[in-house]
């Protein structure tokens, strides 16, 4: 027997009730419906990682879609692959290919200040120091020879001659005022949208009236980062937000009446990784092998839910210069068989193939490719790094893995990751004649010739290569019904939101 | 006497928080990988190493963060550059909000469940069956399931709480409600299972019996015989709750996508930016042991009440 009141507890109860909707609650699901012209755009992003420095590494979407409406940026890839120019108006080199001059629009920063030909040389040579953060992207240029002519001129020069130097500079080139060595608030820009309020993690930008180019349709723009790829769908499907980048394939599939999945085709890759330098992949045979017994159409539709197209071991087949008449790989198990049998390894072969869950379907494609190989023999161990890891453990380093390009251009892959001397050679692709043509077809003047010579080295590296590009996942976006014109191109073009309509 | 024993609390509670600065920073050293490698993309990053000063010993590192931190600097971070303080105080005010709604549900909840729990003997079992039932799910299953029913099934709360820009999230307190109850009920279910046991050993001391026989009305008896021997533990156990709490926030701050300080954590350790880390652990732990002092403090009061 207790001798104690029972009613402090019910009294307690009832003050838990009252205090209930004191923290909230009462209205239910009523969201505050945007109001009419401001776009809600939630972007991939880590809150840890948002930065105001567009020069260095970039690991936000949220951030580069932000920087692409702050900066300009010299020239762009357009939708059609063609570049499109932007705060250049002309580029045009020297008979050697290696001088080229650079005409700019006459365009305003946010302050009021002109934008000079000075604060474009400063940009590009800040973008080129932090080569180690960037993966090096202006290192096909020599930044000491480079120079300002006049206010709207300046010269630039690049170590090797180097035709596609448009395309090289289509990249994160934002432009920010001369001297800017300050970070920790945004700097002035010249680009479509102005910086109005919020933090790098929520931004609110509004319309910079007096940008060069056509007026963008939208007032305000917020860009939110949102790491939880659910958390970014559920955002749409509940009327929060009006864009939700990058969701994962099942996300999609799911969503019902009043919002929109947007493809944007031959986006992610997680093709398998072999390492040409040590065995068994040393043998070509033994690649051979593993891209004929690679079932492609299981795995795009069990990883990307159909989301997408079957490879053909081409690292960049969104790149204008792709080859196109190259005949689809087929699975031929048989002579999976007959060339691992050639190679030695008749009796099975061991091999243990490294994952992660960076993005989702990475691992599922690693269980997957286990069981195709074990039809020929192949006895495959899948071990799972975490994704905190698997960049410093996994990639460049093992001999075999599940490895990720996310709609990247030819040229910047063979920097990356192609040349001898590429940082990231995580094929060890070394082959000095390859890389010889990679020279010259870039000395070549004629863009038909060029682009000929791109293809036939993409066709090199997709018969005796170590990439296993068995598919391309579409990049999956969600709007309400109310968005028009989100950009559907492959990789950067996919960052620029500022034509981006929204019906009342 | 007093005034001696609240001195030696303190002085525990700051070394308690040197310790965590210390385990803190020793725990995200211990991780692979570090924030250089982390900004060059897995690229060989020896030469942003050198210009973050991570090419020195940790305990250079550690010194080098005490130092600044003496002065009122909490340092930039290793992967923005930005000010660590600014990074912080941005997320504050949400993580602040929702942690507020969620103690203003949880303290009563705790209390109203560890009474039920200590002096109800007839619904003792059922009480304690479901105090440790809510105890032992976990925050991010708890979360999942409240999504589904109130977001889902019901529809009368949103599924994510996206803060407005610019404001506070008390401009649409609704997005408040999922998030602090994810917080909230899983804390006070614990909080309630540690804190039964002392009620039912204060409600059945031979003075409150003895009191409740010689016929001194209820609420008196609860008053002046009961409640103040469960001062301290009630705000030690609340101290430890909201620590709890406090740590739950990255789970339930991720899940809703609410961009508040828990979220920043987790992002943080996953990009090894230790200053960040440490100042987001830190007050948290700060905020725990005050409670503690406090507890402490109380102690050392009543029982010189008792004692006198």
């Amino acid at each position: 027997m207790t001798p104690l009141p029972r009613r402090p507890a019910a009294a307690l109860g009832a003050g838990l009730v009252l205090l209930l909707p004191a923290c909230g609650g009462g209205k239910g699901t009523a969201n505050p419906a945007s109001d009419g012209d401001t776009l809600r755009y939630v972007a991939v992003g880590a809150p840890a990682a948002a930065i105001n420095d567009p020069h260095g590494g970039i690991g936000n979407q949220s951030d580069l879609v932000r920087f692409a409406l702050l900066y300009d940026v010299l020239t762009k890839p357009g939708a059609d692959g063609a570049t499109e120019y932007r705060l250049a108006s002309a580029i045009t080199p020297d008979g050697s290919l290696t001088r080229w001059t650079v005409r700019l629009r006459e365009a305003r920063f946010t302050d009021g200040r002109p934008v000079r030909a000075a604060d474009v040389l400063f940009s590009l040579r800040r973008i080129h120091t932090k080569a180690a953060e960037n993966f090096g992207r202006l290192q096909m240029f020599d930044m000491k020879g480079a120079r300002v002519v006049d206010d709207r001129t300046l010269e630039l020069v690049t170590t090797e001659p180097y035709a596609e130097v448009p395309r090289a500079l289509e990249s994160v080139t934002f432009v920010v005022p001369e001297g800017t060595t300050a970070f920790d608030r945004p700097p002035a820009g010249s680009g479509p949208y102005r910086m109005a309020g919020g933090t790098p993690q929520h931004a609110v930008l509004e319309r910079n009236d007096r940008w060069w180019g056509p007026a963008p349709p939208t007032r305000r723009i917020e860009i939110r980062a949102v790491a939880d790829p659910q958390a970014r769908a559920r955002a749409v499907v509940s009327g929060q937000a009006d864009v939700a980048a990058s969701v994962a394939p099942a996300s999609a599939r799911q969503v019902g009446t009043g919002v929109r999945v947007v493809r944007r085709s031959g986006v992610v890759m997680y093709p398998l990784v072999m390492r040409l330098d040590r065995k068994p992949f040393d043998d070509p045979r033994v690649r051979e092998a593993v891209k004929l017994a690679t079932d492609r159409r299981e795995l795009l539709d069990k990883v990307f839910l159909g989301y997408g197209g079957i490879g053909n071991d081409l690292l960049t087949p969104a790149d204008p210069s792709s080859p196109r008449d190259v005949p689809q790989r087929p699975r031929d198990l048989d002579r999976a068989r007959e060339l691992l049998r050639q190679a030695g390894h008749g009796d099975g072969l061991d091999l243990t193939l490294a994952t992660t869950t960076s993005y989702p379907g990475m691992d599922t494609t690693a269980t997957l490719v286990a069981r195709q190989l074990r039809e020929v023999g192949v006895n495959v161990r899948v071990t799972t790094e975490p994704p905190d890891t698997y960049w410093t453990k996994v990639f460049a380093k093992r001999d075999f893995y599940v490895g990720f390009f996310g709609g990247i251009p030819f040229l910047d892959v063979a920097r990356v990751s192609l040349l001898a001397d590429a940082p990231t050679n995580e094929t060890a692709w070394k082959r000095p004649e390859w890389d010889a043509a990679f020279a010259r077809a870039l000395a070549t003047r004629d863009e038909g010739g060029r682009r000929t010579a791109f293809g036939a080295l993409q066709r090199r590296l997709r018969d005796e290569g170590g990439y296993v590009v068995w598919g391309l996942g579409d990049g999956l976006d969600l709007t309400s019904a109310r968005v028009a014109d989100l950009p559907t191109g492959p990789g950067f073009e996919s960052n620029f939101v500022e034509r981006v309509r929204l019906a009342r | 006497m007093t005034a001696v024993r609240v001195f030696a609390a303190a002085v525990r509670a700051v070394a308690v928080l040197f310790a965590v600065s210390v385990a803190v920073f020793a725990a995200t050293e211990l991780l692979p990988s570090d924030a250089a490698q982390v900004r060059s993309g897995g690229v060989p990053a020896a030469e942003i190493r050198e210009r973050l000063g991570l090419d020195r010993p940790a305990w250079q590192r550690y010194g080098i963060w005490l130092a600044g931190l003496a002065r009122g600097d909490a340092g930039s971070s290793l992967v923005t550059d930005r000010p660590v303080a600014r990074t912080v105080a941005e997320r504050l005010p949400a993580t602040l909000t929702l942690a507020g709604c969620a103690l203003a549900v949880a303290v009563p909840l705790t209390l109203a469940l560890a009474w039920a729990a200590g002096t109800a003997s007839r619904r003792r079992g059922p009480v304690i069956t479901l105090v440790t039932v809510l105890a032992a799910v976990p925050q991010a299953v708890f979360a999942a399931g409240l999504v589904a029913v109130f977001a889902g099934m019901l529809a009368w709360l949103p599924p994510v709480s996206l803060v407005p820009a610019d404001g506070s999230p008390l401009e649409r307190p609704e997005i408040l409600v999922l998030p602090a109850l994810a917080l909230a009920v899983p804390s006070a279910a614990f909080g309630a299972g540690v804190l039964g046991g002392a009620v039912a050993d204060a409600v059945r001391a031979p003075h409150v019996t003895s009191a409740a026989e010689r016929g001194v009305p209820r609420v008196r008896v609860a008053a002046r015989h009961v409640l103040p021997y469960l001062a301290a533990p009630v705000v030690r156990v609340l101290a430890v709750m909201s620590g709890g709490m406090l740590a739950a926030t990255t789970v339930v701050e991720t899940l809703f996508g609410y961009s508040g300080l828990g979220e920043l954590l987790v992002s943080a350790i996953g990009v090894r930016d230790v200053p960040v880390v440490q100042a987001v652990a830190l007050p948290a732990a700060a905020v725990v042991l005050a409670g503690l002092f406090a507890a402490d403090v109380l102690a050392a009061l009543t029982e010189r009440r008792r004692a006198a």
